[in-house]
């Protein structure tokens, strides 16, 4: 027969352990934004080399394009200008980084609050009355060829 | 012929910057984002622009708008040259009358190609 009235519950091992499971959960939290945070230091990184290494390919090259004996120097001009465009990684790594950047505060701001903020990202710009969004560079065959764009161009409107 | 180049990755305009010297523009001056590229074009008539798209404060394309809008620049030939490739962007950019468009990354032949027929049609 069931006791009338119960007794006191005794402070359960759920509650503790509950108690427990919310502080390895802050724990964790914690190391993982702490873990997002190490990473947007090495996205910087990562930009800064890239602009460094740009600059000094560049600074090569343009003394190539310089050379006292004209002649040879338009010999390589080719060459010299390949390495001058190839030097457009940097603009485009930094442009992927910003976009890992901001997916990355975004996540960060989540764990942070537990809730999803308004999404503001700065190379997904949607103005007010305006249709355009930009996505910044697209992925690997992503179909972004100049042939493409220049099948765009040669379509009326 | 003064060119102006609109980006704001100083590594981009100083590739860019080369590559006219060696197609012969050697005038060539340089704005960081929109608002800047507009304020100097009111002061000086340029003959060719050749800008980025995602630029802040002005992007290079609310930069084109302004430029097609004004009667004084209107008709000042612009190279939008951009990692920007979805295709309403760039249908976008062909109706507020850019030239021409240039998606990066792009070669020297390229650029030269589209100089070429940015001025090929002016005339």
């Amino acid at each position: 027969m069931g006791q009338v009235g119960g007794t006191k519950a005794k402070r359960s091992r759920p509650g503790r352990a509950a108690k427990a499971e919310c502080s390895c959960n802050e724990t964790s939290i914690a190391a993982e934004i702490t873990m997002l945070l190490n990473t947007l230091r090495e996205l910087a990184a990562i930009r800064s080399t890239a602009e460094d290494a740009a600059a000094r390919i560049l600074d090569s090259a343009e003394g190539l394009l310089t050379l006292a004996d004209k002649e040879e120097a338009k010999k390589a001009e080719e060459a010299i200008l390949s390495i001058m465009t190839a030097c457009g990684f940097d603009d485009l790594v930094g442009q992927r980084v910003t976009k890992i950047t901001e997916t990355l505060d975004r996540v960060i701001a989540t764990r942070l609050t537990g809730e999803e903020p308004a999404r503001t990202p700065t190379t997904m710009l949607v103005k007010p009355q305006s249709e355009i969004t930009l996505e910044g560079p697209g992925l690997p065959g992503a179909n972004q060829d100049q042939a493409r764009i220049d099948a765009l161009f040669r379509e009326k409107n | 012929m003064p060119v102006l180049v609109v980006d704001d990755y100083k590594t981009m305009i100083r590739i860019i910057r080369n590559l006219l010297k060696q197609l012969g523009f050697a005038n060539v001056d340089e704005a960081s984002d929109g608002t800047a590229a507009l304020s100097m074009m009111r002061e000086k008539d340029y003959g060719l622009i050749i800008s980025d798209w995602n630029m802040e404060p002005m992007t290079g394309y609310e930069l084109l708008r302004e430029v097609r809008a004004d009667d004084h620049l209107s008709r000042t030939p612009f190279i939008m040259v951009t990692a920007e490739s979805k295709t309403e962007n760039v249908i976008a950019a062909k109706k507020a009358g850019v030239n021409n468009y240039i998606v990066k990354p792009f070669n020297a032949a390229t650029l030269k190609s589209k100089i070429d027929a940015v001025f090929g049609d002016a005339s």
